[in-house]
Protein backbone atom coordinates (compact mmCIF):
# COMPACT_ATOMS: atom_id res chain seq x y z
CA UNK A 1 0.00 0.00 0.00
CA UNK A 2 2.84 2.15 1.25
CA UNK A 3 4.68 1.28 -1.67
CA UNK A 4 1.62 2.39 -4.11
CA UNK A 5 2.03 5.65 -2.75
CA UNK A 6 4.94 6.46 -3.37
CA UNK A 7 4.67 5.13 -7.05
CA UNK A 8 1.28 7.40 -7.68
CA UNK A 9 3.05 10.32 -6.21
CA UNK A 10 6.22 10.07 -8.32
CA UNK A 11 3.69 9.40 -11.29
CA UNK A 12 1.43 12.62 -10.78
CA UNK A 13 4.14 14.80 -10.34
CA UNK A 14 5.47 13.17 -13.64
CA UNK A 15 2.73 12.82 -15.45
CA UNK A 16 0.77 15.96 -15.04
CA UNK A 17 3.80 18.64 -16.58
CA UNK A 18 4.55 16.33 -18.89
CA UNK A 19 0.72 16.05 -20.09
CA UNK A 20 0.72 19.99 -19.99
CA UNK A 21 4.16 20.74 -21.80
CA UNK A 22 4.07 17.96 -24.19
CA UNK A 23 1.32 15.62 -24.62
CA UNK A 24 -1.16 18.97 -25.21
CA UNK A 25 0.87 19.92 -28.13
CA UNK A 26 0.65 16.99 -29.81
CA UNK A 27 -3.12 17.54 -31.03
CA UNK A 28 -3.46 15.61 -34.37
CA UNK A 29 -5.24 17.43 -36.88
CA UNK A 30 -6.53 20.20 -34.33
CA UNK A 31 -8.71 17.39 -33.30
CA UNK A 32 -7.41 14.53 -31.44
CA UNK A 33 -5.67 15.13 -28.09
CA UNK A 34 -3.65 12.17 -26.24
CA UNK A 35 -4.74 12.10 -22.37
CA UNK A 36 -1.85 10.31 -21.15
CA UNK A 37 -2.40 11.58 -17.68
CA UNK A 38 -5.47 9.18 -17.22
CA UNK A 39 -2.78 6.72 -16.93
CA UNK A 40 -2.64 7.89 -13.48
CA UNK A 41 -6.73 6.13 -12.91
CA UNK A 42 -5.95 2.93 -15.19
CA UNK A 43 -2.81 1.95 -13.12
CA UNK A 44 -4.88 2.26 -9.52
CA UNK A 45 -5.17 -1.31 -8.50
CA UNK A 46 -7.98 -2.93 -9.09
CA UNK A 47 -8.72 -3.97 -5.09
CA UNK A 48 -8.20 -0.53 -4.34
CA UNK A 49 -10.71 0.79 -2.39
CA UNK A 50 -13.29 3.48 -4.43
CA UNK A 51 -13.20 6.27 -1.80
CA UNK A 52 -9.97 6.80 -2.55
CA UNK A 53 -9.62 6.16 -5.90
CA UNK A 54 -12.81 8.17 -6.37
CA UNK A 55 -10.38 11.36 -4.39
CA UNK A 56 -7.24 10.06 -6.31
CA UNK A 57 -8.69 10.62 -9.54
CA UNK A 58 -10.59 14.19 -8.48
CA UNK A 59 -6.90 15.39 -7.87
CA UNK A 60 -5.64 13.91 -11.11
CA UNK A 61 -8.42 15.90 -12.78
CA UNK A 62 -8.49 18.97 -10.99
CA UNK A 63 -4.54 18.71 -11.21
CA UNK A 64 -4.77 19.07 -14.52
CA UNK A 65 -7.38 21.64 -14.58
CA UNK A 66 -5.10 24.30 -13.16
CA UNK A 67 -2.27 23.10 -16.47
CA UNK A 68 -5.01 24.14 -18.92
CA UNK A 69 -7.68 26.39 -17.71
CA UNK A 70 -10.74 24.80 -18.14
CA UNK A 71 -11.73 24.66 -14.23
CA UNK A 72 -13.81 21.66 -13.43
CA UNK A 73 -13.55 19.78 -16.59
CA UNK A 74 -11.36 17.22 -15.90
CA UNK A 75 -12.18 16.85 -12.05
CA UNK A 76 -15.31 15.95 -13.29
CA UNK A 77 -14.24 13.96 -16.12
CA UNK A 78 -11.70 12.07 -13.83
CA UNK A 79 -14.00 11.83 -10.98
CA UNK A 80 -16.60 9.52 -12.82
CA UNK A 81 -13.98 7.70 -14.61
CA UNK A 82 -12.23 6.58 -11.39
CA UNK A 83 -15.33 5.84 -9.95
CA UNK A 84 -17.04 3.86 -12.95
CA UNK A 85 -13.10 1.75 -13.28
CA UNK A 86 -13.86 -0.71 -11.57
CA UNK A 87 -16.95 -2.34 -12.77
CA UNK A 88 -15.31 -1.48 -16.47
CA UNK A 89 -12.90 -3.33 -15.28
CA UNK A 90 -14.87 -6.34 -14.44
CA UNK A 91 -16.41 -6.74 -17.87
CA UNK A 92 -13.11 -8.57 -19.10
CA UNK A 93 -11.68 -9.75 -15.56
CA UNK A 94 -14.03 -11.83 -13.70
CA UNK A 95 -11.68 -12.95 -10.92
CA UNK A 96 -9.36 -9.86 -8.99
CA UNK A 97 -8.02 -12.05 -6.62
CA UNK A 98 -4.48 -12.78 -8.43
CA UNK A 99 -4.74 -8.97 -8.80
CA UNK A 100 -4.63 -8.40 -5.20
CA UNK A 101 -2.72 -4.75 -4.71
CA UNK A 102 -1.33 -5.18 -8.18
CA UNK A 103 -1.82 -2.19 -10.91
CA UNK A 104 -3.67 -3.45 -14.07
CA UNK A 105 -1.17 -3.95 -16.94
CA UNK A 106 -0.39 -6.39 -19.91
CA UNK A 107 1.48 -9.04 -17.45
CA UNK A 108 -1.09 -8.81 -14.71
CA UNK A 109 -4.01 -8.97 -16.95
CA UNK A 110 -3.27 -11.00 -20.16
CA UNK A 111 -2.88 -8.79 -23.39
CA UNK A 112 -6.33 -8.73 -24.80
CA UNK A 113 -8.30 -8.22 -21.79
CA UNK A 114 -5.90 -5.08 -20.93
CA UNK A 115 -6.50 -3.34 -24.31
CA UNK A 116 -9.65 -3.91 -23.96
CA UNK A 117 -9.92 -2.10 -20.45
CA UNK A 118 -7.48 0.73 -21.75
CA UNK A 119 -9.80 1.44 -24.83
CA UNK A 120 -12.67 1.41 -22.57
CA UNK A 121 -11.15 3.77 -20.06
CA UNK A 122 -10.08 5.99 -22.98
CA UNK A 123 -13.21 6.22 -24.82
CA UNK A 124 -14.95 6.95 -21.43
CA UNK A 125 -12.98 9.89 -20.80
CA UNK A 126 -12.93 11.32 -24.68
CA UNK A 127 -16.89 10.61 -24.36
CA UNK A 128 -16.81 12.81 -20.58
CA UNK A 129 -14.71 15.48 -21.65
CA UNK A 130 -16.21 16.58 -25.12
CA UNK A 131 -19.54 16.31 -23.72
CA UNK A 132 -18.78 18.06 -20.85
CA UNK A 133 -17.10 21.10 -23.90
CA UNK A 134 -20.14 20.78 -25.75
CA UNK A 135 -22.16 22.15 -23.38
CA UNK A 136 -20.29 25.66 -23.85
CA UNK A 137 -19.50 25.07 -27.31
CA UNK A 138 -21.43 22.74 -29.71
CA UNK A 139 -20.59 21.46 -33.06
CA UNK A 140 -21.93 18.10 -33.66
CA UNK A 141 -19.66 16.96 -36.29
CA UNK A 142 -16.29 18.38 -34.45
CA UNK A 143 -17.28 16.32 -31.36
CA UNK A 144 -17.70 12.96 -32.94
CA UNK A 145 -14.50 13.88 -34.63
CA UNK A 146 -12.83 15.27 -31.29
CA UNK A 147 -14.55 12.24 -29.63
CA UNK A 148 -12.91 8.95 -31.87
CA UNK A 149 -9.71 11.02 -33.06
CA UNK A 150 -8.63 11.48 -29.01
CA UNK A 151 -9.93 7.50 -27.95
CA UNK A 152 -7.69 6.28 -30.49
CA UNK A 153 -4.61 8.38 -30.18
CA UNK A 154 -4.65 8.34 -26.16
CA UNK A 155 -4.92 4.28 -26.65
CA UNK A 156 -2.27 4.32 -28.50
CA UNK A 157 0.30 6.30 -26.24
CA UNK A 158 -1.25 4.33 -22.84
CA UNK A 159 -0.10 1.07 -24.98
CA UNK A 160 2.86 2.84 -25.85
CA UNK A 161 3.31 3.70 -22.08
CA UNK A 162 2.55 0.43 -20.60
CA UNK A 163 4.92 -1.72 -23.18
CA UNK A 164 8.01 1.20 -22.06
CA UNK A 165 7.05 0.51 -18.13
CA UNK A 166 7.20 -3.41 -19.16
CA UNK A 167 10.15 -3.44 -20.45
CA UNK A 168 11.34 -1.75 -17.40
CA UNK A 169 9.79 -4.41 -15.26
CA UNK A 170 11.25 -6.83 -17.10
CA UNK A 171 14.76 -5.95 -16.55
CA UNK A 172 14.40 -5.59 -13.48
CA UNK A 173 13.32 -9.29 -13.01
CA UNK B 1 -28.44 7.60 14.46
CA UNK B 2 -26.55 4.39 14.68
CA UNK B 3 -28.48 3.35 11.44
CA UNK B 4 -27.88 6.81 9.68
CA UNK B 5 -23.81 5.99 10.73
CA UNK B 6 -24.01 3.01 9.26
CA UNK B 7 -25.79 3.74 5.97
CA UNK B 8 -23.31 6.22 5.22
CA UNK B 9 -20.50 3.94 6.43
CA UNK B 10 -22.42 1.44 3.32
CA UNK B 11 -22.68 4.01 0.91
CA UNK B 12 -19.80 6.04 1.46
CA UNK B 13 -18.55 5.53 -1.94
CA UNK B 14 -21.67 7.39 -3.72
CA UNK B 15 -21.08 9.95 -0.82
CA UNK B 16 -17.54 10.40 -1.83
CA UNK B 17 -18.45 10.07 -5.36
CA UNK B 18 -20.95 13.37 -4.46
CA UNK B 19 -19.06 15.17 -3.07
CA UNK B 20 -16.05 15.52 -5.52
CA UNK B 21 -18.59 15.65 -8.50
CA UNK B 22 -20.69 18.87 -7.04
CA UNK B 23 -17.03 20.74 -5.94
CA UNK B 24 -16.20 19.76 -10.03
CA UNK B 25 -19.68 21.20 -11.21
CA UNK B 26 -19.05 24.47 -8.84
CA UNK B 27 -15.62 24.93 -10.55
CA UNK B 28 -17.50 24.35 -14.16
CA UNK B 29 -19.90 26.48 -13.92
CA UNK B 30 -18.25 29.74 -12.44
CA UNK B 31 -17.23 30.37 -15.75
CA UNK B 32 -16.84 33.97 -15.60
CA UNK B 33 -12.80 34.12 -16.81
CA UNK B 34 -12.40 37.14 -15.38
CA UNK B 35 -13.53 36.39 -11.63
CA UNK B 36 -11.83 33.00 -11.39
CA UNK B 37 -9.58 32.60 -8.35
CA UNK B 38 -5.94 33.16 -9.73
CA UNK B 39 -4.72 29.75 -8.02
CA UNK B 40 -7.40 28.01 -10.56
CA UNK B 41 -5.70 29.37 -13.51
CA UNK B 42 -2.42 28.66 -14.69
CA UNK B 43 -1.19 32.15 -13.42
CA UNK B 44 -1.05 30.25 -10.12
CA UNK B 45 2.78 30.30 -8.91
CA UNK B 46 3.15 26.77 -8.90
CA UNK B 47 1.94 25.75 -12.42
CA UNK B 48 3.31 29.04 -14.17
CA UNK B 49 6.64 27.96 -12.56
CA UNK B 50 6.57 24.40 -14.66
CA UNK B 51 5.50 26.52 -17.69
CA UNK B 52 8.62 28.60 -17.53
CA UNK B 53 10.98 26.29 -16.81
CA UNK B 54 9.26 23.74 -19.74
CA UNK B 55 9.52 27.70 -22.10
CA UNK B 56 13.23 27.90 -20.91
CA UNK B 57 13.76 24.81 -23.26
CA UNK B 58 11.53 24.92 -25.78
CA UNK B 59 11.35 29.13 -26.91
CA UNK B 60 14.78 28.46 -28.52
CA UNK B 61 13.11 25.88 -31.25
CA UNK B 62 10.83 28.80 -33.56
CA UNK B 63 13.48 31.38 -33.11
CA UNK B 64 14.09 31.28 -36.38
CA UNK B 65 10.64 32.08 -37.78
CA UNK B 66 10.27 34.76 -34.94
CA UNK B 67 13.47 36.49 -36.08
CA UNK B 68 12.21 36.58 -39.47
CA UNK B 69 8.95 37.95 -38.21
CA UNK B 70 10.97 40.98 -36.04
CA UNK B 71 12.90 41.85 -39.17
CA UNK B 72 9.93 41.84 -41.47
CA UNK B 73 8.42 44.23 -38.46
CA UNK B 74 11.49 45.85 -38.46
CA UNK B 75 11.71 46.63 -42.09
CA UNK B 76 7.46 47.92 -42.14
CA UNK B 77 8.58 50.48 -39.05
CA UNK B 78 11.67 51.85 -40.24
CA UNK B 79 9.74 52.67 -43.85
CA UNK B 80 6.91 54.21 -41.80
CA UNK B 81 9.57 56.60 -40.07
CA UNK B 82 11.22 57.51 -43.24
CA UNK B 83 8.07 58.81 -44.52
CA UNK B 84 6.86 60.49 -41.23
CA UNK B 85 10.06 61.98 -41.27
CA UNK B 86 9.59 63.25 -45.19
CA UNK B 87 5.88 64.74 -44.12
CA UNK B 88 7.48 66.25 -41.14
CA UNK B 89 10.40 67.85 -43.54
CA UNK B 90 8.07 69.21 -45.70
CA UNK B 91 5.38 71.05 -42.69
CA UNK B 92 8.48 72.59 -41.79
CA UNK B 93 9.89 73.72 -45.23
CA UNK B 94 5.84 74.89 -45.95
CA UNK B 95 6.74 77.26 -43.06
CA UNK B 96 5.09 75.64 -40.23
CA UNK B 97 8.47 75.78 -38.78
CA UNK B 98 7.63 78.04 -35.26
CA UNK B 99 4.30 76.35 -34.47
CA UNK B 100 5.01 72.72 -35.40
CA UNK B 101 5.26 70.19 -32.20
CA UNK B 102 6.88 67.37 -33.51
CA UNK B 103 7.30 65.81 -29.57
CA UNK B 104 4.59 64.34 -28.03
CA UNK B 105 3.87 65.04 -24.61
CA UNK B 106 2.47 62.00 -22.75
CA UNK B 107 2.77 58.92 -24.93
CA UNK B 108 -0.85 57.64 -25.26
CA UNK B 109 0.49 54.08 -25.08
CA UNK B 110 3.39 51.82 -23.36
CA UNK B 111 3.89 48.65 -24.32
CA UNK B 112 5.45 45.91 -22.10
CA UNK B 113 7.03 42.92 -23.66
CA UNK B 114 6.41 39.51 -22.78
CA UNK B 115 6.91 35.53 -23.51
CA UNK B 116 4.34 33.32 -23.59
CA UNK B 117 5.14 30.21 -21.54
CA UNK B 118 1.25 28.08 -22.74
CA UNK B 119 -0.46 28.15 -25.62
CA UNK B 120 -3.75 26.30 -26.68
CA UNK B 121 -5.08 26.58 -29.64
CA UNK B 122 -7.01 23.26 -30.10
CA UNK B 123 -9.71 23.58 -27.55
CA UNK B 124 -13.38 25.24 -27.46
CA UNK B 125 -12.37 28.09 -25.15
CA UNK B 126 -8.54 29.13 -25.45
CA UNK B 127 -6.26 30.46 -22.50
CA UNK B 128 -2.55 31.73 -22.94
CA UNK B 129 -0.03 32.52 -19.66
CA UNK B 130 2.58 34.47 -20.33
CA UNK B 131 5.89 35.55 -17.89
CA UNK B 132 4.94 38.96 -16.89
CA UNK B 133 2.76 39.88 -13.59
CA UNK B 134 1.67 42.39 -11.34
CA UNK B 135 5.21 42.86 -10.90
CA UNK B 136 5.76 44.56 -13.98
CA UNK B 137 3.05 46.50 -14.23
CA UNK B 138 0.44 44.32 -15.89
CA UNK B 139 -3.14 44.29 -14.96
CA UNK B 140 -6.18 42.58 -15.87
CA UNK B 141 -8.69 43.58 -19.09
CA UNK B 142 -4.99 45.22 -20.95
CA UNK B 143 -4.57 44.03 -24.48
CA UNK B 144 -2.35 41.82 -25.80
CA UNK B 145 -0.53 41.63 -29.15
CA UNK B 146 2.07 40.69 -31.18
CA UNK B 147 4.00 41.71 -34.03
CA UNK B 148 1.36 40.52 -36.46
CA UNK B 149 -1.96 41.18 -34.88
CA UNK B 150 -4.27 41.22 -31.98
CA UNK B 151 -3.63 38.29 -29.91
CA UNK B 152 -6.30 38.46 -26.12
CA UNK B 153 -7.05 40.19 -23.28
CA UNK B 154 -5.00 39.96 -19.80
CA UNK B 155 -7.91 38.31 -17.48
CA UNK B 156 -6.09 36.85 -14.17
CA UNK B 157 -2.88 38.44 -13.23
CA UNK B 158 0.07 36.86 -10.68
CA UNK B 159 2.94 38.47 -9.18
CA UNK B 160 5.22 37.05 -12.23
CA UNK B 161 3.12 35.55 -14.71
CA UNK B 162 -0.46 36.32 -16.17
CA UNK B 163 -3.27 34.39 -17.79
CA UNK B 164 -4.88 35.92 -21.13
CA UNK B 165 -7.96 35.20 -23.09
CA UNK B 166 -7.24 34.12 -26.26
CA UNK B 167 -8.66 35.34 -29.51
CA UNK B 168 -9.54 32.01 -29.81
CA UNK B 169 -11.84 32.07 -26.72
CA UNK B 170 -15.59 32.70 -27.51
CA UNK B 171 -15.64 34.71 -24.32
CA UNK B 172 -13.78 37.66 -25.80
CA UNK B 173 -15.45 40.09 -28.55
CA UNK B 174 -13.22 42.45 -30.27
CA UNK B 175 -14.84 45.51 -31.76
CA UNK B 176 -13.26 45.84 -35.57
CA UNK B 177 -13.92 47.81 -38.71
CA UNK B 178 -13.32 47.26 -42.20
CA UNK B 179 -9.97 49.60 -42.71
CA UNK B 180 -10.73 50.68 -46.31
CA UNK B 181 -14.49 51.93 -45.20
CA UNK B 182 -14.68 52.32 -41.84
CA UNK B 183 -17.26 50.54 -41.18
CA UNK B 184 -17.76 48.22 -37.81
CA UNK B 185 -18.59 45.47 -36.32
CA UNK B 186 -17.47 42.97 -33.74
CA UNK B 187 -15.03 40.02 -34.35
CA UNK B 188 -15.46 36.46 -32.44
CA UNK B 189 -13.96 32.97 -32.98
CA UNK B 190 -16.55 30.47 -34.12
CA UNK B 191 -14.32 27.37 -32.25
CA UNK B 192 -13.44 25.62 -36.07
CA UNK B 193 -10.23 26.63 -36.85
CA UNK B 194 -7.60 28.39 -35.42
CA UNK B 195 -6.59 30.23 -38.39
CA UNK B 196 -10.38 31.99 -38.92
CA UNK B 197 -12.78 33.98 -36.89
CA UNK B 198 -15.81 35.75 -37.43
CA UNK B 199 -16.69 39.55 -37.92
CA UNK B 200 -20.31 40.32 -37.25
CA UNK B 201 -23.40 42.78 -36.85
CA UNK B 202 -21.85 44.43 -39.96
CA UNK B 203 -24.81 46.59 -41.12
CA UNK B 204 -26.57 45.65 -44.80
CA UNK B 205 -24.60 48.25 -46.71
CA UNK B 206 -21.47 47.77 -45.74
CA UNK B 207 -19.30 47.90 -49.28
CA UNK B 208 -16.29 45.40 -48.78
CA UNK B 209 -13.88 42.88 -51.08
CA UNK B 210 -12.00 39.66 -49.91
CA UNK B 211 -8.56 40.83 -49.01
CA UNK B 212 -9.74 43.89 -47.39
CA UNK B 213 -7.89 44.08 -44.06
CA UNK B 214 -9.52 44.27 -40.61
CA UNK B 215 -8.07 46.31 -38.11
CA UNK B 216 -9.65 47.69 -34.34
CA UNK B 217 -11.58 50.19 -33.84
CA UNK B 218 -10.18 51.97 -30.83
CA UNK B 219 -14.09 52.38 -29.72
CA UNK B 220 -12.71 51.03 -26.44
CA UNK B 221 -9.56 51.77 -24.25
CA UNK B 222 -8.50 48.21 -24.58
CA UNK B 223 -6.34 48.30 -27.97
CA UNK B 224 -5.29 51.40 -29.84
CA UNK B 225 -7.21 52.08 -33.46
CA UNK B 226 -5.55 50.17 -36.54
CA UNK B 227 -3.91 47.30 -35.45
CA UNK B 228 -3.93 44.39 -37.56
CA UNK B 229 -6.59 41.73 -36.87
CA UNK B 230 -7.25 39.91 -39.94
CA UNK B 231 -8.09 39.63 -43.74
CA UNK B 232 -11.24 39.03 -45.57
CA UNK B 233 -11.88 35.91 -46.92
CA UNK B 234 -13.05 35.33 -50.37
CA UNK B 235 -16.65 33.72 -50.92
CA UNK B 236 -18.54 35.42 -47.77
CA UNK B 237 -22.71 35.49 -47.99
CA UNK B 238 -23.40 34.48 -44.89
CA UNK B 239 -26.12 36.78 -43.83
CA UNK B 240 -29.16 37.48 -41.99
CA UNK B 241 -31.64 40.33 -42.88
CA UNK B 242 -29.99 42.99 -41.25
CA UNK B 243 -26.38 42.31 -40.57
CA UNK B 244 -23.35 40.64 -42.64
CA UNK B 245 -21.38 37.68 -41.26
CA UNK B 246 -17.90 37.50 -42.69
CA UNK B 247 -15.44 35.12 -42.40
CA UNK B 248 -12.28 36.39 -41.73
CA UNK B 249 -8.28 34.89 -41.64
CA UNK B 250 -6.46 35.90 -38.62
CA UNK B 251 -2.96 37.91 -38.87
CA UNK B 252 -1.65 36.58 -35.76
CA UNK B 253 -0.07 32.85 -36.53
CA UNK B 254 -1.50 31.23 -32.72
CA UNK B 255 0.28 28.15 -33.59
CA UNK B 256 3.65 29.61 -32.86
CA UNK B 257 3.46 32.45 -30.49
CA UNK B 258 6.91 33.75 -29.20
CA UNK B 259 7.02 37.07 -27.81
CA UNK B 260 3.78 39.49 -27.68
CA UNK B 261 3.58 42.86 -26.08
CA UNK B 262 1.06 44.02 -23.35
CA UNK B 263 -0.68 47.27 -24.08
CA UNK B 264 -0.76 50.15 -21.27
CA UNK B 265 -3.10 52.89 -21.76
CA UNK B 266 -1.73 55.67 -19.74
CA UNK B 267 -5.09 57.68 -20.50
CA UNK B 268 -6.94 54.37 -19.33
CA UNK B 269 -8.72 56.16 -15.64
CA UNK B 270 -9.10 59.17 -17.35
CA UNK B 271 -11.51 57.69 -19.68
CA UNK B 272 -13.09 55.28 -17.43
CA UNK B 273 -13.74 58.33 -14.84
CA UNK B 274 -15.76 60.03 -18.15
CA UNK B 275 -17.60 56.61 -18.60
CA UNK B 276 -18.34 56.43 -14.58
CA UNK B 277 -22.25 56.42 -14.38
CA UNK B 278 -23.07 56.23 -17.62
CA UNK B 279 -24.80 52.78 -17.29
CA UNK B 280 -26.99 53.74 -14.75
CA UNK B 281 -27.93 57.01 -16.38
CA UNK B 282 -29.03 54.97 -18.73
CA UNK B 283 -30.96 52.92 -16.41
CA UNK B 284 -32.56 55.69 -14.78
CA UNK B 285 -33.86 57.61 -17.65
CA UNK B 286 -34.52 54.66 -20.85
CA UNK B 287 -35.90 56.78 -23.61
CA UNK B 288 -32.44 59.49 -23.34
CA UNK B 289 -34.41 62.54 -22.08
Amino acid sequence: MNQFAIRFTIAYLLLLPLQALVFDHMVLFNVAVPFVFIYLIVMLPVTLNTNVSVILGFLTGLGMDLFADTPGMNALSCTVLAFARKPLFHLYVTMDDDLAGRSPTVQTMGAAAFLKYVLTLSLCYSVLVFTIEAFQLFIPELLIARIAGSTLYTFLLLYTLDSLLLRRREKRL
Amino acid sequence: MNELLLFIRKNSKWFVFAICAIVSCVMLFQSNPYHQHLYLTSAGRAVSSVYKSGSMLSSYLNLRSINEDLNRRNAELQAEIAAQNEVIERLHELGFRDTLVTEAGVRHFDFIVAHVINNSIARPFNYITINKGSADGVRPELGVIDQNGVVGIVSNVGSGSARVISLLNPNFRLSCKIKRSDYFGSLVWDGKDPREALLEELPRHTVFEPGDTIVTSGYSAVFPEGLPVGVIMPDNNEHNENFFTLRVRLLADFTTLGNVQVVVNNFRAELDSLTVGESEDAKRKPFGN
